[in-house]
Order: structure tokens, then C-alpha cells, then sequence
């Protein structure tokens, strides 16, 4: 409890630094709200200015900022410069696609790291093959990939729907199942093959310890060793880099929702991006600040109950 | 834990199976038919209000109709007006105060699609809202000029223009708002309206899933006909992945893609089932020599050195697959505006190399020319991403070199780069203009329509033609602005402010059994006649 008062005590400067920051760096950027006007021989000068004032946008940014920072706090999102209608309810329309796409990659990339971590941390073979399989998942860019299996499985051998969450009319499970398969499977291959080199390392690493040894020498079987001992001292810091690659997660998660148009926040945050939709990008920007706040906190509350000398120091 | 393992693969097992095994019954792989077409679209619209947004306008199109519209050879055709107003027709007067008087005659028993009239007071309520002030739309551009409109009739809107304005007959393209659903509404936040139109068009917004789709359906008793259009229902799929979009009308999964890159063209002319249609466009892709950032382009000797450097066919039958026509000024084709016979820049390395000597840039040791201790080097700007616009900046990159011109190249994302050129802060751009249907170019090389007045960011500075030019906006008889406009594109030919490369022909992919579909060079988009498409039987 108090470890959770003192986080969030601490957490408040930290997000109202985050904030000034990220206002500053977006306003840095080259382009505009307004730009996207610019490509419309009709637009002319009058009414840029004209928009840029109803917009707010002819104000000192420190202004701007401030405004927006007491909005903000207040629960107030402000309006899309993009489509006009509420920030808050852009982003939360797109929420329950991103969590549905990050959970199912999330728990894809366990299944696909957890045996595999075990075997390359065990056996000499597993290790080879743990080598070569966790190499090319780290190394193939998610566009790439998410293009390659499209073309396969969808295209090629039509298994599966190429895009989309659901398809037009259709609303069994079944089908909205068959359109995150390829978009869970591109992010839980990019994140699986990293996972499983942290947990074939922490187990590995846990495996040379002193305690492991002396129970190897007192007779104790080799499984018996790595199921019982080994791993609950390894999981600790694998528990650690999930929670914390899960926030990670949601950031790959845009390139893979462009390739599959999946409708999520990823693809909202590119969208918001192209346009220079500041209110979207802030509220996009402190969402993922509070997430990753809260996923460090919840990592530190696990690894508090996984490993008891912890405890005493959260 | 091994129970574990075991419910794990048997949850992966059972989900596995029942993925694959429901595709079969998707439904996305019908083809397209008088019930379904999907349209794969490459943005998903800010608004459907046709005034507000920035985005082409066609899916608003479908639901919401212009006054007037632009056919597939670009002229202006009446939709909701009874006639074009003309000085023949008197359905214009201009007035001794320097001032004229637009007549709109309606189009009788035309109903918004709840069934209320439309009438000349949704016309004079457009124009007060537009001109109120408190407002966001795109641009007032026309409606500034407006002094008042009168209603004598119901179908009678008279339109009082404060000074002489020639592009008169779009002034509605974009349509008119319903008076009865709006009047005394914010319009900035009127959503219900903003994301399901109230029109008078073929289709209706029946749903606008976000971030995936807007469904459009038929009305029942669309006006033209008294009866609804032949196809059902027009889904328009967000996919801004370009890939993507392809593979899925490759794979069936969609039936339509409009603007189809040129380079990917070829990837789909051997797909069973699908036309390409092909219309010479209303933009042309070019080099801006920027004057004042890069005063070397000041000397009309060098830009026609660097516009005879180019070899315009090569680049076009190489880079894009001969898809596109070289064209030698900014009005296009397929405009009543359009001036074939204007000084034209072939491909001659030794014209181009003569120029440059002639304007005194010798050739230094490293091949580049120099002149008073300047060396003929530049920085050309464009867009990232863009694959053929790359390929171009490399070719052009050669192509000037070769007469000695060092060009460096710089890729810019699209939102920064407008940003960029419209503070003129460049020495060459590879872009293109998407003209509009009108053919002022007043606003492109006017000497007083520089940044931040205008688009004039090649900063030509000529009287002659800037007198043409106005002289042209002053125009109201059609046949006189033609001839002057058609002066001013010889003019701006001799003066090559800028190296034109080719028309950006629209190329659209439809279904073969697609009848009606003819493509649009302009604004009005693919979907300006969707009343009249149907899918054969095959």
C-alpha cells in the first residue's frame, strides 16, 4: 500500500514533465494542423489564418499548453482538429481493438517463448535451435513480416482473412478470431523470440547458481531442479520485462495495425500524427505515459510476490 | 504445470482450427454485385461535411450533390440546378458598381432525404453560414465576395457578388446545407450532421464504423429516377497501407480501388475480373525552381538549360510504366482552357549545356559549373515515401548533373513538407498540383500571389503575365477568359518558372461487369455519376 502512495505521489511531477515535454516536441515539428490545408489550391491564405485563430493555434504555445494542461486535468480532452467530435471518445472506440491485438500477442508469444526459452536454457539442441528461430524473430521487421504472411495465407492459400477485424455483416466468433490470427502472430513473433532470449538467460544464469548445485549433488532429478527451483527464482525478472515490453507491445502494435487495417489505437495514432492532431497525440502520448507508469508498478508488485527478499525494500 | 501445458495447446489447438475454419463462410470474398461493392479507400474521411473537410470528396459525393457538377471530360454539368447560369441566358448581369448578380434556377421536386423540399433558402443559408464567421469550413474562397442572396422564389436563389468573380458556376459545387435541420446550430460540432450527412444525393450514410468502414445505402426513391440506384449498398473499406489495398483487390476481398499507383499498375492487369480505367488527370507533376531562395534560377537561360536536361519520355516510360503523358504547361488536357501550342523543352543536352554557358556558368574541375564563385548546386525537396517521386529525384539528379548542376535531395514527410514550401524555405521541389476544375491560375503565378498570399512559390515575378492573369479572373464570358488564359500559358511557357514533367492521369480499378463507370479528372472524384452504375450479370 504504501509502496503504491509513494508511486503515485511520485508519478504526478513526473507525467506534468512528460507533458510539457512532449507539447514542446510536437509543436517543434515540422507541419501543422493546418498543413494538410495547404494542398488545396482553394485554401488560400485568409482562410489559414482564419482557422488557424478559430483553432487556438495563433496563441504562444506556453498559452496553448496551459489550456490544455487545465483541460485536460479537468477531464476535458478537447476536440480532434481532425473529424471535430471528442478526443476521449476517439481514443476510447479504439482501445478495446488495440487490447484485444496486444493481449492475444501477448499470450501468443508466451506459448511461443516460455517452451522454448526452457529447452534453449536445458538442452544443448534447444539452445541451437532456440538460436536460429529467436535470431530471425528479432531481426524481421514487423512490415515485412505482417506483408509475407498476408500474401501466404491469405492470398495464396486463402486460410485466412487478409485484413480487418471482422468481415462486412458477419459476427460469430469465429471469423473475428480468423482476422487478429495474422496480426496477433506478427506481434507475438517479434515479441516472443525477445522474450524467450530473457527467459533462457534468467534461467540459464539461475541454473549456475550455488543453491541449484547442491541440489543437483544431493540427487535431486534435473527437471525436479528446473521446475521446482530454478524457474520460480528465474521468472522474477521475466515477469519484470513482460509487464514492462507489454507498453512496448502497444508500439509495435502500429505498424502491424497499418499493414492489417486494424482499427486500433496504433492506427489512430498514425493517422493523428500525419495530420499534426495535437489534442489526439497528447491524449494518445499521456495514456501511454500513465500505461507505462502503471506497468512498472504492477512489475514491481510482482516480482514482490514472486520473490520474498523484495519485499522488505518495495 | 503439465496439466497446464496441456489446456494451453489444447485452447491454441481449438482456436487454430476454428480460425481457419471460418473463413470459409467470411463473406469477404463475395464479388461484387448489385447488392455489395466494396471500395478499398486510402483515408478514412475527417467529416462528411462536404464544406469542412480537406479530403476528396467521394464518398460525401454519393450522399450530398452539388448545385452543379464536372462530367468525365471536365465540363461544368447542372445537378440540383435547373440550368448553368450565363451571361447568354441572362442568368448573369454584372452591374454598373463593378459587381454582378448570379440567378440560380432549381431543379424542381428535388427532396433532402427526409422528405423536406429543397429550396432556394438552403442555398442563401448556406452562403450566411458560411459567411458568419463562427464556423470551420475548409474555405470561404468565392463566398467572401458574396454581398446578400435573395429568394424571390422558392427554386430562385439570387446570388449578389460584390465585384466581378469567374468561377461563378462552381460556387455550389460542394452543395448546400439544410436550412431546416442546421439553422442555429454550432455546425463545428453539429456530429449527427458532420458524420451522416443530410442530402439529397443517390446514397445515405447507413453506418460509419470508425477506423473501419462507412457504409453507404440507396435511397428508395432517389430523385433522377424515382427509384433507387441499381447497386444496394457501397462500402468504403479504410486501408491506407497502399500494399495492402492492392493485395486485397487482388485477393477479391474488395472490388474497387480508385487511384491506383502508376508503378503498381502492372501488378494488376493480369487479375481475372477487374477493368482498368484510365483518365488523363487535372494535375501535373513538376520541378519548382524556386527564384528567390536559389537566385541562379532567376535567369530564365538556366531554367530552360535544366528543363532541356530532362528527357520527359524516358523518365515517363521508365519510372512510370508509360502510364502518364508528358505535358508541357499547368492547364491540362482536358480543360476548354488548355493551350497546346506552347514553347516545349525536348530532351537536348546540348541546348542545355549552350544555355548555361551562355549565362556564364563554366564547368569546374569536378565537372559542376561555377560562376563568380558560385557553384550551380542546389537541393531539391520531396516527398518520403513515395516511391516513384524517389526514383524521379534520382533520375533528375543524373539528368542535371550531366549538364553540370549538383542537386542534392531531400525527403521530407507529406506534413512537413507542406509547411515547408509554403514558406517558400527551398530551392527546387518535385511535387504535383491537383488543379481545380476552374482554370484560374491566378493563385500559381501572379506576382503578387507569393507565399503567404498565394501559391506562386516558383516567386515568378512578370507583369505581362500577371496582367493576363487578372485580366482572366475578370472575365465573364467563358469564350474571352479561354483566350487569356490560353496567352498566359504560352507566356508562362517562355518563361519556364518551373520544368513540367507529366499529366497525374487518375487510374482506378473497378470490376470488369462494372457498367456506367467512367472516371473523373477532377475533384468531383470516380463517384460523380454512381446513380448510374450497375454489375452486369456475367
Amino acid at each position: 500500500m504504501r509502496l503504491l502512495l509513494r508511486r503515485s505521489v511520485l508519478a504526478v511531477p513526473l507525467l506534468l514533465l512528460v507533458s510539457a515535454l512532449v507539447f514542446a516536441l510536437l509543436q517543434a515539428v515540422p507541419g501543422g494542423p493546418l498543413a494538410a490545408y495547404l494542398e488545396n489550391p482553394n485554401v488560400r491564405s485568409e482562410d489559414i489564418a482564419r482557422l488557424r485563430t478559430a483553432m487556438g493555434l495563433d496563441a504562444p504555445v506556453s498559452v496553448q499548453y496551459v489550456r490544455w494542461l487545465t483541460a485536460f486535468v479537468q477531464g476535458d480532452w478537447g476536440y480532434s482538429y481532425a473529424d471535430g467530435r471528442p478526443v476521449l471518445l476517439r481514443v476510447l472506440e479504439r482501445v478495446p481493438a488495440t487490447l484485444e491485438l496486444v493481449l492475444s500477442g501477448s499470450v501468443l508469444a508466451l506459448l511461443f517463448a516460455f517452451p522454448l526459452g526452457l529447452v534453449a536454457a536445458t538442452r544443448t539442441w534447444g539452445e541451437r535451435l532456440s538460436r536460429v528461430v529467436t535470431t530471425a524473430g528479432v531481426s524481421v521487421p514487423v512490415f515485412w513480416l505482417g506483408l509475407l504472411l498476408q500474401l501466404s495465407f491469405a492470398m495464396q492459400l486463402g486460410w485466412l482473412p487478409s485484413s480487418g477485424r471482422q468481415s462486412f455483416g458477419a459476427t460469430g466468433l469465429a471469423d473475428r478470431l480468423s482476422h487478429l490470427v495474422l496480426p496477433a502472430l506478427v506481434l507475438a513473433v517479434v515479441q516472443g523470440a525477445a522474450w524467450t532470449r530473457y527467459l533462457q538467460r534468467s534461467v540459464r544464469d539461475t541454473l549456475a547458481l550455488p543453491f541449484v548445485n547442491a541440489g543437483r549433488q544431493r540427487g535431486l532429478s534435473e527437471s525436479r531442479l528446473v521446475w521446482r527451483h530454478a524457474l520460480p527464482n528465474a521468472l522474477a525478472p521475466f515477469v519484470t520485462v513482460v509487464l514492462l515490453d507489454a507498453a512496448m507491445l502497444a508500439s509495435g502494435a502500429v505498424v502491424t495495425e497499418s499493414v492489417f487495417a486494424w482499427p486500433g489505437v496504433g492506427s489512430l495514432f498514425t493517422e493523428a500524427l500525419v495530420k499534426r492532431d495535437y489534442p489526439v497525440l497528447m491524449a494518445f502520448l499521456m495514456v501511454g505515459a500513465v500505461t507505462v507508469i502503471v506497468l512498472n508498478l504492477l512489475a514491481d508488485l510482482a516480482v514482490a510476490r514472486l520473490d520474498p527478499r523484495t519485499r522488505e525494500e518495495a | 504445470m503439465r496439466r497446464s501445458m496441456k489446456t494451453l495447446a489444447l485452447v491454441v489447438g481449438v482456436v487454430g482450427m476454428t480460425a481457419c475454419g471460418g473463413t470459409g463462410d467470411s463473406g469477404s470474398k463475395t464479388g461484387a454485385s448489385n447488392d455489395l461493392l466494396i471500395i478499398g479507400y486510402d483515408r478514412e474521411p475527417d467529416t462528411m461535411n462536404r464544406y469542412a473537410t480537406h479530403i476528396l470528396e467521394d464518398i460525401e459525393s454519393c450522399v450530398v450533390e452539388g448545385l452543379v457538377t464536372n462530367d468525365e471530360q471536365m465540363r461544368i454539368v447542372p445537378v440540383l440546378a435547373a440550368e448553368i447560369p450565363t451571361l447568354e441566358n441572362k442568368g448573369v448581369v454584372l452591374r454598373a458598381d463593378g459587381g454582378m448578380d448570379v440567378t440560380w434556377k432549381l431543379r424542381p421536386g428535388v427532396t433532402w432525404h427526409d422528405g423536406t423540399p429543397h429550396t432556394s433558402a438552403d442555398v442563401q443559408f448556406t452562403v450566411q453560414a458560411i459567411n458568419k464567421g463562427d464556423w470551420k469550413p475548409e474555405s470561404v474562397d468565392g463566398f467572401d465576395r458574396i454581398s446578400s442572396v435573395d429568394t424571390p422564389d422558392s427554386l430562385t436563389a439570387v446570388v449578389h457578388y460584390k465585384e466581378l468573380y469567374a468561377p461563378y458556376q462552381l460556387q455550389f459545387v460542394r452543395g448546400t446545407l439544410p436550412k431546416h435541420l442546421l439553422q442555429g446550430r454550432d455546425l463545428n460540432t453539429a456530429n449527427d450532421y458532420n458524420r451522416a450527412p443530410l442530402g439529397t444525393g443517390p446514397y445515405k450514410v447507413k453506418e460509419w464504423k470508425t477506423g473501419e468502414y462507412v457504409l453507404l445505402e440507396a435511397v428508395p426513391n432517389y430523385w433522377r429516377t424515382g427509384t433507387a440506384p441499381k447497386i444496394r449498398q457501397l462500402l468504403f473499406r479504410f486501408l491506407p497501407n497502399t500494399t495492402t489495398r492492392i493485395n486485397l483487390l487482388k485477393a477479391g476481398e474488395v472490388h474497387m480501388v480508385a487511384l491506383v499507383p502508376w508503378d503498381q499498375v502492372r501488378t494488376i492487369v493480369p487479375v481475372p475480373g477487374i477493368r482498368l480505367n484510365k483518365v488523363v488527370g487535372n494535375g501535373y507533376e513538376h520541378v519548382t525552381l524556386n527564384q528567390r531562395n536559389f537566385p541562379p534560377f532567376a535567369d530564365v537561360r538556366v531554367r530552360r538549360a535544366l528543363a532541356h536536361a530532362v528527357d520527359r519520355p524516358l523518365l515517363t516510360k521508365t519510372i512510370l510504366d508509360g502510364e502518364v503523358e508528358v505535358v508541357n504547361g499547368p492547364i491540362q488536357p482536358l480543360s476548354a482552357a488548355y493551350e497546346p501550342n506552347v514553347r516545349s523543352y525536348a530532351y537536348d543536352t546540348v541546348a542545355a549545356n549552350r544555355l548555361l554557358e551562355e549565362a556564364g556558368w563554366r564547368r569546374g574541375a569536378d565537372g559542376i559549373r561555377v560562376k563568380d564563385g558560385t557553384r550551380l548546386a542546389f537541393t531539391l525537396i520531396t516527398q518520403s515515401g513515395f516511391a516513384i517521386r524517389e526514383s524521379v529525384s534520382q533520375s533528375l539528379q543524373q539528368a542535371f548533373r550531366a549538364v553540370g548542376a549538383d542537386m542534392q535531395i531531400r525527403l521530407l514527410d507529406g506534413t512537413s513538407i507542406s509547411s515547408v514550401w509554403f514558406k517558400g524555405d527551398f530551392d527546387a521541389m518535385l511535387h504535383w498540383w491537383q488543379m481545380g476544375a476552374d482554370p484560374e491560375l491566378t493563385l500559381f503565378f501572379a506576382h503578387d500571389r507569393m507565399p503567404p498570399a498565394g501559391r506562386n512559390i516558383n516567386f515568378v515575378n512578370d507583369t505581362t503575365l500577371s496582367t493576363l492573369l487578372y485580366a482572366s479572373d475578370r472575365a465573364i464570358d467563358v469564350a474571352k477568359r479561354n483566350d487569356l488564359l490560353r496567352e498566359a500559358q504560352r507566356r508562362i511557357a517562355d518563361l519556364a518558372p518551373e520544368i513540367v514533367l507529366y499529366n497525374t492521369a487518375k487510374i482506378d480499378a473497378v470490376p470488369a461487369t462494372l457498367k456506367g463507370f467512367t472516371g473523373n479528372p477532377t475533384n468531383a472524384g470516380p463517384f460523380w455519376n454512381v446513380h448510374a452504375w450497375e454489375i452486369a450479370p456475367k
